[in-house]
């Protein structure tokens, strides 16, 4: 039933967009412009071009809708992430493939929500946040694409399949070695720190 | 570290948000350019037709559209014909009312209670035009057309209802023991004058054969303490013969004889009903009719 519902909420939003509807495009933003920013800046590995590419995205969207080309995404969700997708394609373009590889420098420093609170087990989650973090651009671009979908956007294992252009077998396959690969780096950071 | 352990880590990583002043500021700022390229706040009416048109996309999918039909049906089988009870031939609703009987009627899966139903509901048609017919605020020649209509209909519902009684005697006939059942010839042999009674005392099967000649010795039992007890008792010892010989050589051709006489009394009254009818004798061709539904009943 809930799945119903949602299918009737994306219906009605994409419907009003078509229509060049102000208010459903805010709702649209304010629902899915921190999943985009955060997708944006694990691939980019930079705060300020995450921003600018985000904010490109959204127009690019609109532009999209409006130039009546909707039907090529299941959902408007996965509308976003295949044009975000397609952005950071360019951005990597224009910038003839040079590549943040790190998220973990001085400009980049990891906020935590109520950070006045330095409790040990505060201290540790950040420890543990930095390696993750610092570790993912070491990944493959595919990999560390899945990782953020699912892990971290939440995203469902069909949205990616429609996203990625697979199956859903693949990603799942996909998903696994991912994650496989991720905990090998880590444990190897963890490994060559007590050495 | 395991996967799940991995898994809730990386689910930290959400905690990593935008700014939330560039968040607002390119708010706006996209919102100017949206606005730019002609983008607007859509009326109401128009929102609402949005709306309509997203459930009937989303109705329009096989699955759901099955899911309603079937849900209609279901209303419509057991509720529609309460809802437009009071609906009169001449009435825009009555249509409602024959599609919701036919539903019920279609989704009665058990034949003998199909025709049962088709039976009634075909009466209670025939009842309905009679008294909108007997109107006459109706019955005038402004509403001719409708008036010879419903004469048609009517002489159509009247068929049915006869259609439907030899339906359900044929199919009574057919259950009945001893002719349709080869099985209970088989393993009984019936003399004359057996009678088959269904009681608390049968058999295995269910079926008890009472002896023409005990029923007959019971009876004469019966005779000789009535004798006995009373003056009056001789009357009802004539009584008691009487009885014993119908109970010995009649009951059964009585007892298989009954559903015989409700149908040729209801084929009867129903021809005089049409009759009636035919004389513009409404409300006496009602009574007759209710007569019939009696009968069914």
């Amino acid at each position: 039933m809930s799945n119903l519902v949602q299918k009737f909420k994306d219906r009605q939003v994409l419907s009003r967009l078509k229509n060049r509807d102000k208010e459903a495009f805010i709702r649209v933003y304010d629902q899915n412009v921190k999943d985009i920013y955060r997708f944006v800046y694990f691939k980019i590995s930079n705060r300020e071009e995450a921003n600018d590419l985000t904010s490109m995205i959204f127009l690019k969207t609109w532009n999209h809708i409006q130039n009546k080309t909707l039907e090529d995404a299941k959902t408007l969700r996965a509308l976003l992430y295949k044009i975000a997708r397609n952005s950071i394609i360019d951005y990597y373009r224009e910038n003839n493939g040079k590549q943040f590889t790190s998220l973990d420098n001085q400009d980049n420093k990891l906020e935590i929500i109520d950070e006045s609170q330095n409790t040990p087990e505060d201290l540790d989650k950040k420890t543990n946040l930095n390696l993750i973090k610092s570790k993912l651009p070491l990944l493959k671009d595919e990999y560390r694409e899945i990782i953020i979908m699912r892990f971290i956007n939440d995203l469902s294992l069909e949205e990616i399949a429609d996203i990625s252009g697979k199956n859903r077998g693949n990603v799942r396959v996909l998903l696994h070695r991912a994650l496989n690969a991720l905990r090998e780096l880590i444990e190897k950071d963890q490994g060559s720190n007590n050495e | 570290m395991d996967n799940r352990e991995l898994i809730v880590k990386l689910n930290n990583l959400k905690t990593i948000n935008p700014d939330s002043a560039w968040l607002a500021n390119n708010r706006e700022l996209l919102l100017s350019q949206i606005s730019n390229s002609g983008a607007e706040n859509i009326s109401a009416w128009k929102a609402v037709l949005i709306n309509f048109s997203s459930v009937a996309r989303i109705a329009s999918r096989p699955v759901f559209s099955l899911g309603v039909f079937i849900l209609l049906l279901l209303f419509g089988s057991f509720f529609g014909r309460s809802l437009f009870l009071n609906a009169k031939p001449n009435d825009s609703l009555y249509i409602a009312k024959i599609i919701s009987e036919k539903l019920k009627v279609n989704t009665t899966f058990n034949t003998q209670e199909r025709d049962k139903l088709a039976l009634q509901f075909a009466t209670e048609h025939a009842q309905a035009i009679t008294s909108v017919l007997s109107d006459p605020t109706f019955n005038n020649e402004a509403n001719k057309d409708q008036v010879a209509k419903l004469n048609d209909n009517f002489k159509e519902e009247v068929a049915t209802v006869q259609n439907k009684f030899d339906k359900l005697d044929a199919s009574k006939k057919m259950t009945r023991p001893g002719t349709a059942n080869p099985k209970l010839n088989s393993d009984f042999t019936l003399i004359d004058d057996n009678v088959v009674i269904a009681d608390s005392a049968r058999d295995k099967q269910g079926i008890q054969l009472i002896d023409s000649a005990a029923s007959q010795i019971k009876a004469e039992e019966v005779l000789e303490s009535t004798k006995a007890s009373s003056a009056l008792s001789s009357l009802a010892a004539k009584e008691a013969k009487i009885n014993l010989a119908s109970s010995t050589g009649n009951i059964a051709s009585s007892s298989e004889s009954a559903p015989e006489v409700n149908k040729n009394g209801a084929s009867q009254i129903l021809d005089e009903a049409q009759k009636l009818f035919d004389q513009k004798d409404y409300s006496q061709a009602s009574k007759k009719l209710k007569e019939v539904e009696e009968i069914i009943k």
